[in-house]
């Protein structure tokens, strides 16, 4: 019991943590619109790219 | 007195200290989510992790099933487009929230699925066909023996014989034996395969490359395309790729949630994932279309001779084993994780051995399931790919990429994702109907196929489908229910 208690403790205070990084928007290193972009270039370059040397 | 204050105190501070690791440990089983200052993996560290994760036998095994359908100018094509699209689509789905959060892929899920939703999806997504790849990991070790005996003794093979099954059966024992000692072991083997199969890969292609040129290589013909319409094969070709890309759906959410941050935990599959897995299809590829069989363990034995042939051999059916074990410890420590009590007080040991049942059955009584392996990848593919949809879905477009960790972890059965039950109807029934698209658009079992399936394959309908049922039956029923704690 005492040591659920514990565990419902440290579940608790690390919720905590990211709730407050999450308030302050201090999430580091989030992904950004570049990245979004980066990826569908990416994805377009390599599919088309494939496509038209391959097929 | 000071003595005895400063004692207590130090007394304290050493439970405190022991108190912190425990918790720390329990974080990294998944029980809780891992902090920013306990995440271990930087971008190179992950990258390299991921790396050796990809490069596997397995990946030969896919790159020699793309040999059949097409030769390898479209096959390193097929490879690219296919690898790509489905390690971004299952990356986006399970890594950005695991980089976040540090939470645990299947806790994760709890926000999809339900609770006990959640198992069902891990039953299905990992439990199942994690005895799959058990079972022709097995068969590949139990062919590699079969073949270097034969090479060694001059004798012809015998892939489906008894001696294959043997070994097959003495794979899954052996590996049984290995995890129910622990993760040591494996961290040990792990360091030693990877770099060695780097090496194995690049002998191979210089092996190959001794023979014929790569503009000769690029003109040579399929292996045994299963129709007239070359469209229809490379898009098939494309698919079998897909299904490979998705196929990492159970296992990256995992790794990533080790990582700094999000895009330490994003960039690193691509790199390592897609480029791994493609450079080791495509040696495959290249090495069966050379030799005339898709099978590693047969274009192994033609290569250079009995000598090269019993080591590269030898060192597969190693390999394999290591495999085994990775994903057979990932499994049962993920089971245990979303099991119930009962679950979790069978022993280490004994419920290794249950998992290990079905594989046993499937090596003795179904060894031709390795011929078709393909078929067995495609079908993983109906699963997977709804499941990145549904994930993309949720987390971007539903939730705004926010979850909620005191939720997630806390008590379950009166917390705001038991949706009915335990079970999130609206997600199971997005995940049914991307299945049924997937089955519907292209049937894994016999390959036919509709018109659409050349201009869209099955897994991206599949995975739009999900998502697209998930998101529209959400905004219009689970708000107004109350359900999943949706913004």
């Amino acid at each position: 019991m005492e040591n659920d208690i514990a565990w419902q403790n440290e579940l608790g205070r690390r919720a905590r943590i990211y709730e407050d990084i999450e308030a302050g928007h201090r999430f580091e290193g989030t992904m950004t619109v570049l990245d979004y972009a980066g990826m569908t270039v990416l994805t377009l370059v390599l599919v088309l790219g494939s496509w038209f040397w391959g097929a | 007195m000071t003595d005895h204050v400063a004692n207590g105190g130090l007394a304290a501070a050493e439970i405190q200290r022991g108190e912190a690791s425990a918790n720390r440990a329990a974080a990294e089983r998944g029980d809780a989510p891992l902090l920013p200052a306990e995440r271990l993996w930087g971008f190179w560290e992950f990258t390299y992790a991921n790396s050796a994760l990809a490069i596997a036998t397995w990946a030969f095994l896919i790159g020699g099933s793309v040999g059949l359908f097409v030769g390898p100018k479209e096959g390193i094509a097929a490879i690219i487009i296919g690898n790509i699209v489905g390690v971004m689509l299952t990356a986006l789905a399970t890594t950005p929230l695991s980089g976040r959060y540090g939470i645990e892929q299947f806790v994760a899920l709890r926000s999809q699925f339900g609770y006990n939703g959640s198992r069902v999806v891990y039953m299905l997504a990992v439990v199942v066909l994690t005895m799959g790849w058990l079972a022709v990991l097995a068969m590949m070790f139990g062919r590699s023996i079969d073949g270097l005996t034969a090479l060694s003794s001059g004798e012809a093979t015998n892939p489906t014989g008894i001696k294959m099954i043997v070994a097959a059966v003495g794979a899954i024992l052996v590996t049984w034996f290995i995890v129910a000692k622990g993760p040591t072991s494996i961290k040990f083997f792990n360091m030693v395969v990877s770099p060695a199969l780097v090496i194995l890969m690049i002998v191979m292609l210089y092996l190959i490359l001794q023979h014929r040129s790569f503009s000769e290589l690029l003109a040579m013909p399929a292996l045994s395309p299963p129709f007239e319409d070359n469209t229809l094969n490379f898009i098939i070709a494309i698919e079998v790729n897909l299904a490979a890309g998705f196929s990492w759906w159970p296992y990256i959410g995992n790794l990533a949630r080790l990582t700094q941050n999000e895009r330490t935990a994003f960039w690193p599959n691509i790199l390592g994932i897609f480029g791994a897995a493609a450079l080791g299809e495509i040696v495959g590829l290249l090495a069966a279309v050379a030799l005339g069989d898709s099978d590693p363990t047969i274009w192994m034995t033609k290569i250079a001779g009995p000598v090269i042939g019993i080591i590269a051999l030898l060192f597969v059916a190693f390999a394999n084993m290591t495999s085994m074990a990775n994903i057979l410890y990932t499994s049962i420590v993920g089971l245990r994780q979303v099991g119930t009590a009962s679950v979790r007080a069978i022993s280490w040991g004994a419920i290794l051995f249950l998992f290990c049942v079905i594989p046993l059955g499937l090596v003795v009584f179904y060894p031709q399931m390795y011929d078709g392996f393909f078929i067995f990848l495609v079908w993983t593919s109906a699963l997977n790919s709804a499941l990145a949809g549904i994930g993309i879905a949720d987390y971007f477009f539903l939730r705004g990429q926010k979850l909620d960790m005191r939720s997630l972890h806390g008590p379950q059965e009166n917390g705001p994702y038991r949706f009915w039950g335990g079970f999130n109807p609206i997600g199971l029934f997005a995940l049914a109907v991307g299945f049924a698209v997937y089955v519907l658009v292209f049937n894994p079992q016999t390959l036919a196929s509709l018109p659409a399936f050349k201009y869209l394959t099955a897994s991206v309908p599949s995975c739009l489908a999900a998502g697209a049922v998930h998101y529209v039956l959400t905004r219009l029923f689970a708000r107004g229910r109350g359900w999943g704690l949706y913004p």
